[in-house]
């Protein structure tokens, strides 16, 4: 007799698997922390994204959104699902820090893009992994930054 | 999460598919040199990337792969006689020599040179590190033959073996670089598995369940961190390797051999899942080779005469669920590679991307997919040659590294990550 796993595993069976849906949308909020972060976020806005929003910190570690507008961190974290930072490498992602520690009170996932890294000096890139590594959960450094559309895509936004 | 027809571009291995062009450009591992022991033994049935093809070893020891059937009425060569330099059908005699050239047709008159029309598609076959490899593309994009460390070591420094997965290549191959399940699925074979107890490692492994990742691009394809809290402030990492389209080395623990796999697609709804360990300054010993044809560490047990493992769907992979009950057993299945490989396959054949809820610690999976798709589209819309078929790309190592806290490990674990012929893997 045909063991259960042998008939379920089968291409057969996958039709009937059930097609409802099996997540909600979830809410991501993308934050660059500098320059050549602001840059990748700005085109990245300008996709058709569901739940995603997209924000700058600025010189003196508050939020803005991308038209200049005050944002307060801790609203901003609050319903997110997700929160996604891009800085480039330099050192100058000194936002992170309030932004993870809000992110730590709420239990909010965190993941950090650093961008230009392939071309950057190593010590650059250390002092922005220094920043960012403490507050992230998971790390991406990516010679493309169109991989952050694949992973917004990946994850629904 | 992918869409329907990404998730076919990636999945789909047959000749005329984009996916199946651009893995022909590789050298993929065909059979075990075991498989063809001596010359003139019977011939092997292989199936690869779709196509179902015959191998054999001549009277001289020349190794040929080519269409199984005959070109006359399109019986199986397995059933053919490998004799006098060549593999004679056992239907009407017509025999071919291992380029798929055909020698012979005792039906049409010898002066005829009508056998000279005759010849089988096949693809070079040669022999290296117990393996026997094949490309599969294009003659004039033929690579250089692999360069895979595992296979340049002396013999007595390497086993591989290989087992057939019932599954699409993809979900097998994400398997292998999904490093967040091992904290879960694999928890309980770190201190019981002769292949991996005893490490120092494993202390930061088990003191910290919930490492955290980083994924960078290397050339070939990706490094994928897995950082734990160390002494002193420092991080431990583990590097897994993956280079395109299906190459993975896990980061080593201790003084254990290192292990990985290749994942080759036998059709879109089987692959092979070869698994190799090796030593890159030690002969393994006769107990890791035991261990390792006993099904321990990554390497399973067959159904006799067969690589179908053992424990299969037929069997339901024989599931304990005492064990699973009591803990023994996270799954209830035994074995690192058949608790990968019953879920894998119970994901279906193809499984569907559009459905999946990936989160960030799949972002290897993510960039993985990401990188395969940008060199499908650059290698179909530019012919540009695919990261990985450069034997420069193929000399790399995993490692298991104790860092300082701010060091990108792609820049401290630089040297640890490319083979180095006789200088021994970067292990705790």
């Amino acid at each position: 007799m045909t063991s259960e796993s042998a008939r379920m595993n089968s291409a057969a069976e996958a039709r009937f698997r059930v097609q409802a849906p099996n997540s909600l949308p979830r809410t991501i909020v993308v934050i660059a922390l500098d320059a050549a972060g602001r840059a990748v976020v700005e085109r990245l806005q300008r996709g058709g994204w569901r739940q995603a929003t997209f924000l700058a910190a600025t010189s003196g570690d508050a939020l803005e959104d991308l038209a200049g507008r005050p944002r307060q961190i801790r609203n901003e974290v609050e319903h997110a699902d997700l929160v996604v930072l891009v800085a480039g490498p330099g050192g100058r992602a000194h936002a992170a820090a309030p932004i993870g520690e809000a992110c730590s009170r709420r239990r909010v996932m965190t993941t950090a893009f650093v961008v230009e890294a392939t071309s950057a000096a190593a010590p650059d890139v250390s002092r922005t992994l220094g920043q960012l590594r403490p507050w992230s959960l998971m790390v991406v450094i990516a010679e493309h930054d169109d991989y952050i559309d694949d992973m917004m895509t990946a994850l629904r936004a | 999460m992918l869409r329907k027809v990404q998730n076919d571009l990636l999945t789909q291995t047959g000749p005329e598919t984009p996916m199946g062009r651009m893995f022909r450009r590789y050298w993929v591992p065909a059979l075990l040199s075991d498989e063809l022991p001596e010359n003139d033994c019977p011939p092997v049935r292989v199936k690869l990337l779709s196509e179902r093809l015959i191998a054999f070893r001549d009277t001289n020891g020349r190794y040929g792969l080519m269409d199984e059937f005959c070109a006359h009425r399109g019986v199986s060569l397995w059933f053919g006689r490998n004799e006098d330099c060549g593999l004679r059908c056992s239907y009407h005699g017509w025999k071919y020599d291992v380029t798929g050239q055909c020698l012979d047709v005792p039906s049409e008159p010898e002066a005829s040179g009508f056998a000279n029309k005759i010849r089988l598609q096949s693809y070079p076959l040669v022999e290296r590190g117990g393996v026997l490899w094949t490309y599969m593309g294009p003659p004039d994009a033929q690579p250089p033959a692999p360069e895979w460390e595992f296979i340049t070591v002396p013999r007595p420094q390497t086993f591989a073996s290989k087992r057939l997965q019932e599954c699409n290549w993809l979900q097998a191959m994400e398997g292998g670089i999904d490093s967040s399940h091992v904290s879960w699925l694999h928890r309980g074979d770190l201190d019981s598995d002769p292949l991996f107890k005893g490490a120092r490692g494993n202390q930061y492994n088990l003191s910290d369940a919930r490492p955290v990742f980083e994924v960078v691009e290397s050339p070939g394809g990706l490094y994928i961190g897995a950082r734990r809290n160390a002494e002193n402030g420092d991080y431990y990492w583990r590097i897994t390797q993956w280079v395109m389209p299906s190459f993975t080395m896990i980061a080593p623990r201790g003084s254990h051999s290192v292990h990985g796999h290749f994942w080759i697609p036998v059709d879109d709804e089987s692959c092979w899942a070869w698994s190799y360990d090796y030593h890159p300054v030690r002969d393994l010993t006769e107990a890791e080779i035991a261990a390792m044809r006993d099904g321990k560490g990554i390497h399973v047990r067959y159904v006799p005469g067969t690589f179908r493992p053992l424990a299969n769907k037929d069997n339901d992979y024989l599931i304990d669920r005492a064990a699973q009950k009591m803990g023994r057993s996270f799954s209830g299945v035994e074995g690192i590679a058949m608790q990968d490989a019953s879920l894998q396959e119970s994901m279906g054949p193809v499984v569907d991307r559009t459905r999946e809820n990936l989160v960030s610690t799949d972002n290897g999976i993510i960039m993985a997919r990401h990188r395969l798709l940008r060199a499908l589209a650059a290698f179909t819309d530019k012919g540009v040659t695919p990261p990985g078929v450069d034997p420069a790309h193929q000399k790399v190592r995993s490692a298991a590294i104790v860092l300082p806290r701010d060091v990108p490990f792609s820049d401290g674990a630089r040297e640890a990550l490319v083979a180095r012929p006789a200088v021994a893997p970067a292990s705790v």
